[in-house]
């Protein structure tokens, strides 16, 4: 029987499908039985859901137009000097 | 080829046409993620907006060559890796992973036998949606990824962000699959622990 410390060892591989049927099922045998670390598995699940919609909330901000104008003239910069 | 595959090929024939609207499109995407991976490792954010500016035109220049190898943002981020690896280099510094301070937090929590202290509970407060829409959770997260060890925030970002695959991940930083699951899962860590102190 794996520890509580053990299973949080081995979360991220149990969330992220990494690991092999048996040491799954080993996990999945302690999670039924320990209310703690099926709150831990919980919340790990959730620090990488809310992780992934933190940087997807980035995206969405709109360009900086004077950073891109400043990329693009660079750009024509260095086409003009190569030529 | 694969719907993805295929956004993916007009998106970069659209780069190679010098299309406005998409080289817009890629910097909205990825900008962010490359200041904040960079200053990781340049320990600098006026230094990290210039290599991340220097990238850009790397890319817009080069795009022509780009061959598909890689997926784009793999492409992206391995020209800005090697930017920042040559302006270590060049500062007489170089890419440390170290991971000094690594105690995750957790080693605590546990009694002599490997079993919770204090069992956690779960989080009701806490839903992707809700953190998205108020930036105080928002704001907390961001400046608990940018407290972590340079590799643990690369490895975040590339793989739990901008959902790189592990392979990816491996070649742009230059370490193992194994490293790269370690990373993340103590990266998580941390990130669990900030968002844990808010309930
Ligand atoms: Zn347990």
């Amino acid at each position: 029987m794996l520890s509580c410390q053990e299973v949080t060892e081995r979360a991220s591989d149990l969330i992220d499908g990494n690991l092999s049927t048996w040491d799954a099922l080993q996990m999945r045998l302690h999670l039924a039985m320990c209310k703690g670390c099926d709150a831990f598995i919980g919340q790990l699940r959730m620090t990488r859901d809310v992780t992934r919609s933190v940087g997807e909330a980035e995206c969405r901000h709109d360009p900086d137009d004077v950073r891109i104008d400043a990329i693009l003239s660079q750009l024509h910069e260095a086409k003009r000097t190569d030529s | 080829m694969s719907r993805q595959a295929r956004d993916e090929h007009d998106l970069v024939e659209r780069l190679v046409a010098g299309e406005r609207a998409a080289f817009e499109e890629v910097y909205r995407r990825h900008n962010a993620a490359m200041l904040r991976m960079c200053a990781g490792f340049v320990r600098n954010h006026a230094t990290a907006e210039e290599l991340v500016q220097e990238t850009w035109i790397a890319v817009l220049r080069n795009i022509g060559g780009f061959e598909g190898r890689s997926s784009l943002a793999g492409w992206i981020y391995t020209i800005l890796l090697n930017k920042a690896r040559s302006r270590l280099r060049r500062d007489g510094r170089s890419v440390s992973f170290d991971e000094s301070g690594e105690d995750n937090g957790l080693q605590a929590a546990f009694d002599g036998r490997g079993r919770w202290k204090d069992m956690p509970e779960l989080w009701d407060e806490i839903t992707p949606e809700r953190v998205v829409a108020g930036r105080k959770v928002l704001e907390h997260v961001n400046a608990a990824i940018e407290a972590l060890p340079s590799a643990q925030r690369a490895v975040l970002i590339l793989r739990g962000q901008q959902g790189l695959d592990t392979a990816e991940v491996c070649a742009i930083l230059e370490i193992s699959e194994g490293n790269v699951r370690v990373l993340l899962h103590r990266a998580r860590l941390a990130v669990r622990a900030a968002l844990d102190r808010l309930q």
